[in-house]
């Protein structure tokens, strides 16, 4: 009996192992391949630091087509220069030579020469890594870099004019020491990086404090918005009226339209020569010209949480509506016997049975709100003077502007643990308050 | 009951390893006719076979770049689609017009090593990115094999093409800053910015205008451009010929406060932070503005009748000079070939085709772009479409137009121009703060990226 028992307990482990599998892979996976990323100098339009080394590699392919036009250039530079000169330049063939035949030594590179030499005359890329990218000791490595850091300060004397043979030489000796890639591995480099841009200098906080104040200013103003009118609109659609089903319907059109292009109608609404809400700002005075909109500081930010709050008011609406459903008409009537306001009702009835909804409703729109990014780019692209950069943008910017992938992974980092912190903490206002519940 | 279980159990494996087993077979012939033009490339003679086939179907190449509110690229396509019939058919893939957008979106896909684009248009700004990146194939072989004349090609374009010694994108068309003004209201042309901007606060509102001048100063590239002009006409610079960051000058300060002045004066749209070349072009063929400054596209397109309502009404010049010379933004764009392209022949073919003669003559014809093949500003039938190309202070003002800083990591030194200059223009800094950071963060950035 006991051993059946057993038995169950772990065929009900088996069962939701998979589930446990999926969750790992889809939402645990990609933080610790972020986390792992943001330990790196990876930047993938540097030719070698474009993806993770942990050793010193070859690149094959920069190697060999380096080395066709260096003796090329090597050659034009003995012909063209005579006497001393002349010999040291062989001097620097002679030592490059000398580096070459020791590279060759190496089985795995001697065998992989040809095969990459012959592609490369046929103009097609090595895009087999196996290929392209040999393993080398340290010593090895060490000794290559040496070697080309030597030869550049040979060149570099025999130089005269800028851009003469050994001129051009030396920049190819620039090609040969990016062949290698070194380990990229900086640890903690990274977060040393933007915790410098975290701090204030001069009374004004760097980059990333500033992309991180815009963001809470941003989400906080908008959530709050969203909810008092989301209430409100909940409120009225959850009273039975004529035409109802209609507004309902029609409520969620903000909502259905994709956010990069509700951000063009805003773009052009706001316009400063055009746009329908600038005029209507400036004639009711509420602005000093129709252009401050999107142009200064205040107006570009706030722009863009009122765009904001129109789309996503809706989505607010639409969870409380179904918060409001499942309060009992009932209680309502009781109230009402006893002589209770609606004021009463809303704040003793409908408010604390709503909390839970509530703060699941909060909880979905500030997630969404801290990340956002579509809207800022559209509306503005982070201007004016940077007023509007969230952290979003300012990732996008550095991994897929800048190409940067080691900083931007950090930065996804930062906001990782922001939308982190806040979960918990909605997670323990929401915790406590069923707990609460239950102790009832 | 027990046996069911059984039953469903053995059926359900079954349908499985089927519905596995067709999965394989669906795609192994898939696999192979994708993987053979690349194995072809290699040495070995084992794919010979469909090797022969190929030649009956037209290598399909895909052809990218940004938005072109003029025709002319189509036309170059349909003529080239034409003249190599039965052995080369170019597709178009259109990007957006914002150039920072168009490149994030290259590098994004040559990043992943991906042959999704073969031919590429590049802005003059990014070859030495991309070469540096791998991106890009290097040309001079393919050059040297076909003995293509490089003299006969501009030489600001060339440089801007070159990188570490190779040539890595083909020229196309020249781009720099040009003023235009309406005819109809400005007799005599500002040699200057302070005439500039005298005329053009003074001529506000006359023939149904409404503002003076209109520019690009969103925080964006076309930022980069106008301020690179001003900072150029009063002396400074932003980089010197070894790569080392020289922007903290008294010149660049003295450049920027007169932008600054113009950016923030009266007779300029109130909302001129957020324009960039489509809103100031539009606001200048509609007849609203007296002088814009903008590339030579503006030129077909003011003279286009289904767009403008400016026909014949605006003549172009020099930008305005400053206290050392008259500067124009660098500009223009080049073609490369993405180093995974699967048919690189091809690909060569169309790059030829479109930066050659006949492809540079429809884009001056049709599209009003600058040719960077200089026989083109003796051709009869572009100058009767273009006679600003004869005038030799147009060709020698493109011709000595100043570049942007040339730099693998230059979408960083942008990225730190552009937020700089955008606070100082918003009133957040002073312009001395804004070089005096400029300064330190391009350091900072050019010494992280050795």
């Amino acid at each position: 009996m006991k051993k059946l028992k057993m038995s169950e307990s772990y065929a009900g482990y088996l069962m939701v192992l998979p589930a446990i599998v999926i969750i790992c892979a889809v939402a645990l996976w990609p933080v610790v391949r972020s986390f792992w990323y943001s330990m790196f100098d990876l930047r993938l339009n540097h030719p070698a630091k474009s993806a993770v080394y942990l050793s010193y590699k070859l690149d094959m392919e920069k190697y060999v087509d380096t080395r066709f036009y260096v003796e090329g250039t090597l050659k034009e530079l003995k012909e063209n220069t005579a006497g001393h000169k002349g010999v040291e330049a062989a001097a620097v063939e002679q030592q490059l030579g000398t580096l070459h035949n020791q590279l060759m030594q190496s089985e795995a590179i001697a065998s992989r020469y040809e095969p990459v030499k012959q592609l490369l005359d046929d103009f097609k890329p090595v895009s087999d890594a196996t290929l392209r990218y040999v393993d080398l000791s340290r010593e090895k490595a060490r000794l290559y870099l040496n070697t080309i850091a030597e030869v550049t300060e040979r060149l570099q004397a025999l130089s005269t004019a800028e851009n003469d043979a050994a001129d051009q030489a030396v920049e190819l000796m620039e090609e040969f020491r990016l062949s290698i890639m070194q380990p990229n591995f900086i640890g903690f480099g990274n977060y040393r990086y933007y915790l410098e841009e975290l701090k204030v200098h001069n009374g004004k906080p760097g980059r990333l404090g500033m992309a991180l104040l815009n963001t809470f200013y941003f989400t906080i103003s908008s959530v709050f918005l969203e909810l008092v009118l989301g209430l409100a609109i909940a409120l009225l659609i959850n009273k039975s009226f004529r035409g109802r089903g209609l507004v309902r319907a029609a409520i969620l059109v903000p909502w259905a339209i994709p956010t990069a292009v509700s951000a063009l109608m805003w773009k052009f609404l706001y316009d400063g020569q055009t746009g329908v809400v600038a005029k209507f700002c400036d004639m009711i005075g509420l602005v000093e010209n129709p252009g401050i909109l999107l142009t200064t500081r205040m107006g570009s930010m706030l722009s863009i949480i009122f765009a904001d709050v129109w789309k996503t008011t809706p989505y607010m609406a639409l969870l409380l509506l179904a918060g409001l459903q499942t309060i009992p008409v009932q209680l309502y009537e009781v109230g009402q016997v006893d002589g209770a306001t609606k004021l009463q009702r809303f704040f003793k009835i409908t408010l604390p049975l709503l909390k839970p909804t509530i703060l699941v409703a909060l909880l979905f729109r500030t997630l969404d709100a801290f990340r956002v990014f579509d809207l800022v780019f559209v509306l503005t692209g982070g201007g004016p003077a940077n007023a509007t950069e969230t952290i979003s943008v300012y990732a996008y910017k550095t991994m897929f502007a800048q190409m940067n992938f080691g900083r931007g992974a950090t930065l996804s980092i930062v906001v990782f643990i922001c939308i982190t912190l806040i979960s918990i903490g909605y997670v323990k206002i929401l915790g406590a308050d069923v707990l609460k519940d239950q102790a009832e | 009951m027990k046996h069911l279980g059984k039953i469903m159990a053995v059926l359900l494996a079954l349908t499985l390893v089927f519905s596995l087993g067709a999965c394989g077979q669906k795609q192994e012939p898939e696999q192979e006719s994708e993987q053979k033009p690349a194995s072809t490339s290699g040495a070995d003679s084992e794919t010979a076979e469909p090797e022969a086939k190929t030649p009956e179907e037209p290598v399909k190449l895909i052809y990218a770049r940004g938005m072109d509110s003029t025709k002319a690229n189509i036309k170059i396509i349909e003529a080239f689609n034409k003249k190599f019939e039965g052995r080369i058919n170019v597709e178009f893939r259109e990007m957006p017009s914002d150039t920072g957008a168009q490149h994030d979106q290259y590098v994004t896909a040559f990043a992943a090593g991906g042959d999704e684009f073969d031919v590429v248009d590049v802005d003059v700004i990014w070859p030495a990115e991309f070469a540096q990146a791998g991106y890009s194939l290097p040309l001079d072989k393919l050059i040297q094999k076909d003995g293509i004349n490089m003299d006969e090609y501009m030489q600001g374009q060339r440089d801007a093409g070159t990188f570490k010694g190779k040539l890595w994108a083909m020229p196309k068309f020249t781009d720099g800053g040009l003023l235009y003004y309406r005819t109809d209201i400005i007799d005599k042309v500002p040699q200057t910015w302070e005439e500039l901007i005298a005329a053009a606060g003074a001529n506000k509102g006359k023939e149904g205008t409404k503002f003076g001048y209109v520019m690009q100063a969103k925080q964006y590239e076309g930022l980069v451009c106008n301020a690179v002009e001003f900072i150029a006409a009063y002396g400074g610079a932003v980089v010197d010929g070894n790569g080392d960051i020289i922007i903290n000058s008294p010149e660049t300060v003295k450049g920027l406060t007169v932008m600054k002045e113009i950016v923030t004066s009266d007779f300029v749209p109130n909302n001129i932070t957020t324009f960039t070349e489509p809103e100031s072009h539009t606001a200048f063929i509609e007849g609203q503005s007296v002088f814009i400054r903008n590339w030579p596209y503006q030129w077909a397109l003011g003279n286009d009748e289904k767009q403008s309502k400016i026909v014949g009404k605006f003549a172009m010049a020099p930008l305005p000079k400053g206290d050392k010379k008259a500067a124009a933004c660098l500009g223009g764009w080049m073609t490369i070939i993405n180093k995974n392209s699967k048919y690189p022949a091809e690909a060569w073919e169309f790059v030829k085709f479109m930066c050659g003669q006949e492809g540079q003559k429809i884009s001056a014809i049709d599209g009003g772009n600058a040719p960077t093949y200089l026989p083109l500003y003796k051709d009869e039938e572009v100058l009767a479409k273009s006679p600003h190309f004869a005038d030799q202070g147009f060709v020698e003002g493109l011709k000595a137009a100043v570049p942007r800083p040339v730099s693998p990591i230059y979408p960083k030194l942008s990225d730190i121009m552009q937020i700089e200059i955008s606070k100082a223009l918003a009133g957040e800094q002073s312009i001395e703060d804004a070089v005096k950071h400029m300064d330190e963060k391009m350091k900072a950035a050019v010494a992280e990226a050795k």
